[in-house]
């Protein structure tokens, strides 16, 4: 359905503010999640260190959004469209917060390993964090265009990122197997790996809360696993 | 189970359509909650359902409403009989101004309905139980009803409606002249009358009727727009208008 402006106009800026914050807030563990696989890529942990620093602004964002749905429900009484608009941004928020916390996780892990670390496994994941970095990328325009489809895609295509993730922390463990010396830097980026496929996994939880947004139903069905 | 079923049902005041083909079952002992703009027909439908149009002259109801199979728009139909099953709650409070006993007491007098005072007596206490007014008058029952504050008034005028067993209340929007204590109480009133009686409410308030009713009907223009659980017409109603009117979009 497209919506019509609300009678009460600051009722409709009220409900615009929450949905430019949880852009803007989108935006920032966007950046935050690619600062974090390009400090890899290209070896500038300069760039990891912005990632961590930038969690603040993420946290922050989230408390806000908090506090404008908490206002929302105690002062305007949402209904239909305006009641999943609400719900769903405290949701969305929670998972963005998520992410960021994972980002700045596995920066946190590469400021303590080094950017000089083993090729094959960097490779692998460098390809796993640019897949998950597109998920959110998706899911964020599916909010802000309201696209259905979009976050149905997200939805079906996270099992790649686990079927990534299984193999490349085989490939990990086989690494290790011959080069035992490289245990602590490869125990670091298991970790670092499996943060990837967490942040894949809240993609789709907004893909969810997107869908639901959209349409007032919910996905149906068991998510596609890898 | 459907205790009320209308079936095409169009008014005219005059010459001026009121109501358009209007079909709705209303489910025994649930609360249904009728919203819309103001003058979209939504207590034309309520009177309806107790030939409260029939006071005024110019108008004219067409189609079949039937009350467990009783046809209400029949010119055969024992008007005041049906009255005594289908009471009605206004929006002013309305008590006579008689005594807080008087006033329950009416109903069964005209209707014949007491046999002896403590027949009567016990009527009158169960009937402001009912009405959860019974602790508040119960030493002052010889007190003229219109002295109670606006909240007791509107639980005696329930009272009154509730004394002769009715399987149906109407109520034209009860709580838009009460403060939020005692719409609160009308509203646990609500709750706990759905269990003996079937309740069709009229609401301006769309927090009132997502929270007392179980199915919700939108008027718009005399017409009914969408009619549907409650949960559902507030979450996710299937008609734009509906949302629009619901969200404050409307216009």
């Amino acid at each position: 359905m497209s919506e019509k402006p609300h009678i009460v106009k600051s009722y409709e800026e009220q409900l615009q503010l929450l949905k430019d914050t949880i852009v803007k807030m989108g935006t920032g563990v966007e950046k935050q999640l690619e600062n974090t696989i390009q400090s890899l890529v290209k070896k500038d942990i300069s760039l990891a260190e912005k990632s961590i620093k930038d969690d603040e602004l993420t946290d922050k964002y989230e408390i806000n959004i908090e506090e404008q749905v908490v206002n929302l429900i105690a002062l305007r009484q949402p209904m239909a469209i305006d009641l999943r608009e609400t719900v769903v941004a405290l949701k969305v928020s929670s998972d963005l917060e998520r992410i960021g916390d994972l980002a700045k996780n596995i920066s946190k892990r590469l400021t303590k390993i080094g950017t000089d670390l083993p090729n094959d496994i960097t490779k692998n994941f460098e390809i796993a964090g640019l897949k998950a970095s597109k998920q959110v990328n998706a899911v964020l325009n599916s909010y802000l265009h309201r696209a259905k489809d979009t976050a149905e895609n997200v939805w079906n295509s996270d099992e790649e990122i686990d079927q990534m993730t299984n193999s490349n922390m085989e490939a990990a463990v086989k690494h290790l197997e011959k080069n035992k010396n490289d245990i602590q830097k490869v125990t670091q980026l298991l970790f670092m790996l499996k943060n990837i496929e967490r942040i894949g996994d809240h993609a789709t939880n907004i893909a969810e809360q997107v869908y639901f947004l959209i349409t007032g139903d919910y996905l149906e069905g068991d998510r596609p696993k890898g | 189970m459907s205790k009320i079923k209308a079936e095409n049902v169009n008014v005219y005041y005059g010459s001026k359509q009121a109501l358009f083909d209007v079909s709705i079952d209303i489910a025994e002992k649930e609360v249904t909650a009728l919203i819309g703009p103001s003058g979209c027909g939504k207590s034309t439908f309520l009177r309806c359902l107790n030939r409260m149009n029939d006071v005024i002259e110019i108008c004219k109801v067409e189609g079949s409403i039937k009350m467990d199979n009783l046809e209400l728009n029949s010119r055969k139909l024992d008007v005041v009989r049906l009255r005594e099953n289908v009471g009605m709650v206004f929006q002013k409070p309305n008590p006579f101004p008689k005594t807080i006993y008087e006033n329950v007491a009416y109903g069964p007098t005209i209707h014949g309905i007491a046999q002896s005072k403590e027949e009567m007596d016990q009527i009158v206490e169960t009937s402001l139980k009912k009405a959860a007014l019974w602790n508040e008058v119960k030493d002052r029952l010889d007190e003229i009803g219109t002295g109670l504050s606006g909240g007791q008034q509107q639980r005696l005028c329930i009272a009154r409606a509730i004394s002769v067993s009715p399987e149906v209340i109407l109520m034209d929007e009860p709580c838009s002249a009460l403060d939020p204590i005692a719409t609160a109480q009308i509203e646990e009133l609500i709750d706990d009358l759905k269990k003996e009686v079937t309740i069709v409410i009229v609401t301006h308030s769309m927090s009132q009727a997502a929270r007392v009713s179980q199915k919700t009907g939108f008027f718009h223009l005399g017409k009914l727009i969408e009619f549907g659980p409650t949960d559902k017409i507030f979450k996710n109603p299937d008609n734009q208008q509906t949302q629009d009117y619901i969200t404050g979009r409307f216009g």
